[in-house]
C-alpha cells in the first residue's frame, strides 16, 4: 500500500472505529485494527475524533456520593499508614473504647471453629452498648467474634438510625482469590447474602455498610468467598456478630 | 500534580475531593456494587499517587486520565467476575445520590457539562444508545451485544459508529465536558 492508498483506503475500514474506541472489539480484532490504523490515516483520524467522545462518556454516569470513609482509606493507603484508630471516625472512636469485654463464644462461632478448622478463635463477645452523644440518635455498637489465626483482629458492628456498618481492624486479608462477604442470618432460614463484599488494607483495616434491614436478624456473619461473591456460604465464618433484639 | 508527585498528602486529598465523586459514580455504574466500585476507585487513586511523577499533562487532564483508569479497571472487574453473576441486586439505598448543592464555578460548569452529555446520550436513537451503553458501561463486546439483541454484528458496529458520531456533533468539543 503506497502513501496515497494508505490515506484513502477504498474499503470502509472505519466500520470498526466506533467499536474500537468503545473497547468492544474482540482482542484479536482490536489488535488487527491497531495494525491497520498504523497505515490508514483515515481510521487513525476517526479514532482520535471518537476517543474525544468516549472521553466524555464517564460524565453520563449518574453521579453518586462515595462513602466519606473512602477518601480517608485512600489517603491512608497512599501514605502507607495504618488505618486502625486513626481512620475510625471521631464520632465512633469514643464509643468503641467503652464496651466491657466478657469472654463467651456464641454457639454459631463455636460450631464454625469446629467445622472450619481454624487454628484459633479470638472470641471477644461484648454486650451491645447503647451510646449517644447529646441529642443525636443513639448509636448501637455490637462487638463481633473474630475467628482467625491472628490475635489482634477485632470488629464491631455500628448500628445507627437506618444503617449499619461493620468496621474491622487488624484483620488478615482474605485468602488469595477470595473476598469477604457479609451475610444476614435469621433463625430457621438459610443465610441471606448481601451485596457487601470487602477486603482490608495492608494494615488490616476495613469498613463496609451492611445493607438491608436488621429486623429479625440474629447474626451478621462474614465469610471468605470467591471474588464474585456467593449466593450461599462456601466457607465457615471468620466474623460473627450476634444480635439481640 | 507537582505536589502530588512530591508525595504531599494534602494534594492527594484535593485531587480526591475534586474527582473522587466522578470516579466512584463511573465505577458504580459499571459494576453495580459499592464494594467493587470502592476498590476500583482506591486502586485508581493509588495508581495516580504512585505514578504522579510520570503523569504527562500533554496527554490530557488528571480527571480524564483518572476516569480512563477507573473505566478500564471496572470493566476488568466486571469481566473477571468480581461482580456477583446472576445477582441483579444493586446497592441502591446504601448511599445517596449525589446532591447538587452550589459550589465553585468549576463544579457548576462540570455539572452542566455532565448534564449535556447525559442529554445528548438520551437523545440518541434507542438502538444507538443501547449499543453504546452496553459496550461502555456494560463491558460487552460487539459480538456479545449482537447476540443479546439478535442483530447482525455489522449492524451493531454501525450503530456504535453512528451514535458516537452524533454525540461528537452534539458535544461540539467533548473535552469541555470532562476537563
Amino acid at each position: 500500500m503506497n502513501d496515497l492508498d494508505a490515506m484513502f483506503d477504498p474499503r470502509d475500514c472505519g466500520a470498526d472505529a466506533g467499536a474500537y474506541v468503545l473497547g468492544a472489539l474482540e482482542s484479536d480484532e482490536a489488535e488487527a485494527f491497531r495494525g491497520h490504523m498504523a497505515e490508514c490515516v483515515v481510521c487513525s483520524d476517526e479514532v482520535a475524533t471518537l476517543q474525544a467522545v468516549t472521553g466524555a462518556l464517564p460524565m453520563a454516569a449518574p453521579q453518586r456520593r462515595p462513602a466519606t470513609a473512602l477518601k480517608r482509606r485512600a489517603l491512608s493507603r497512599a501514605l502507607g499508614e495504618g488505618e486502625s484508630a486513626a481512620d475510625i471516625p471521631d464520632r465512633h472512636r469514643l464509643r468503641i473504647s467503652l464496651p466491657v469485654l466478657t469472654r463467651s463464644i456464641p454457639s454459631a462461632a463455636r460450631g464454625a471453629v469446629a467445622a472450619g478448622g481454624f487454628l484459633a478463635a479470638v472470641a471477644l463477645t461484648v454486650g451491645a452498648v447503647q451510646l449517644s452523644k447529646g441529642s443525636a440518635s443513639p448509636m448501637r455498637i455490637v462487638p463481633a467474634v473474630v475467628i482467625n489465626e491472628g490475635q489482634s483482629a477485632s470488629a464491631v458492628l455500628q448500628i445507627g438510625s437506618g444503617q449499619a456498618q461493620l468496621v474491622v481492624s487488624h484483620m488478615p486479608a482474605p485468602p488469595t482469590g477470595t473476598i469477604y462477604e457479609v451475610w444476614l442470618e435469621r433463625p430457621g432460614k438459610p443465610p441471606q447474602p448481601t451485596s457487601s463484599l470487602f477486603s482490608v488494607t495492608s494494615s488490616g483495616a476495613g469498613d463496609v455498610d451492611v445493607p438491608g434491614t436488621l429486623t429479625g436478624v440474629s447474626e451478621v456473619r462474614v465469610t471468605p468467598e470467591p471474588l464474585g461473591g456467593s449466593l450461599a456460604p462456601t466457607h465457615s465464618p471468620v466474623i460473627v456478630v450476634a444480635l439481640t433484639s | 500534580m507537582v505536589l502530588l508527585a512530591g508525595g504531599q498528602a494534602r494534594a492527594f486529598e484535593i485531587v480526591f475531593e475534586r474527582h473522587g465523586g466522578a470516579a466512584f459514580s463511573l465505577a458504580y455504574t459499571i459494576s453495580g456494587r459499592r464494594g467493587v466500585a470502592e476498590d476500583v476507585v482506591l486502586e485508581a487513586f493509588l495508581s495516580l499517587w504512585c505514578t504522579g511523577a510520570r503523569y504527562d499533562r500533554a496527554r490530557g487532564s488528571v480527571r480524564s486520565w483518572l476516569l480512563t483508569v477507573v473505566h478500564n479497571r471496572a470493566i476488568d472487574a466486571l469481566r473477571s467476575g468480581a461482580v456477583h453473576e446472576g445477582r441483579h441486586v444493586r446497592d441502591e439505598g446504601c448511599f445517596e445520590r449525589m446532591e447538587a448543592p452550589g459550589g465553585t464555578e468549576v463544579e457548576v460548569a462540570r455539572r452542566e457539562g455532565a448534564r449535556e452529555v447525559r442529554d445528548a446520550l438520551d437523545e440518541l436513537p434507542t438502538g444507538q444508545r443501547n449499543v453504546i451503553e452496553l459496550a461502555y458501561f456494560g463491558g460487552c463486546t460487539h459480538t456479545e451485544i449482537a447476540a443479546m439483541l439478535s442483530l447482525p454484528v455489522g449492524t451493531v458496529k454501525g450503530r456504535m459508529r453512528l451514535g458516537l458520531t452524533r454525540l461528537r456533533i452534539a458535544f461540539g468539543d467533548p473535552a469541555d465536558a470532562i476537563a
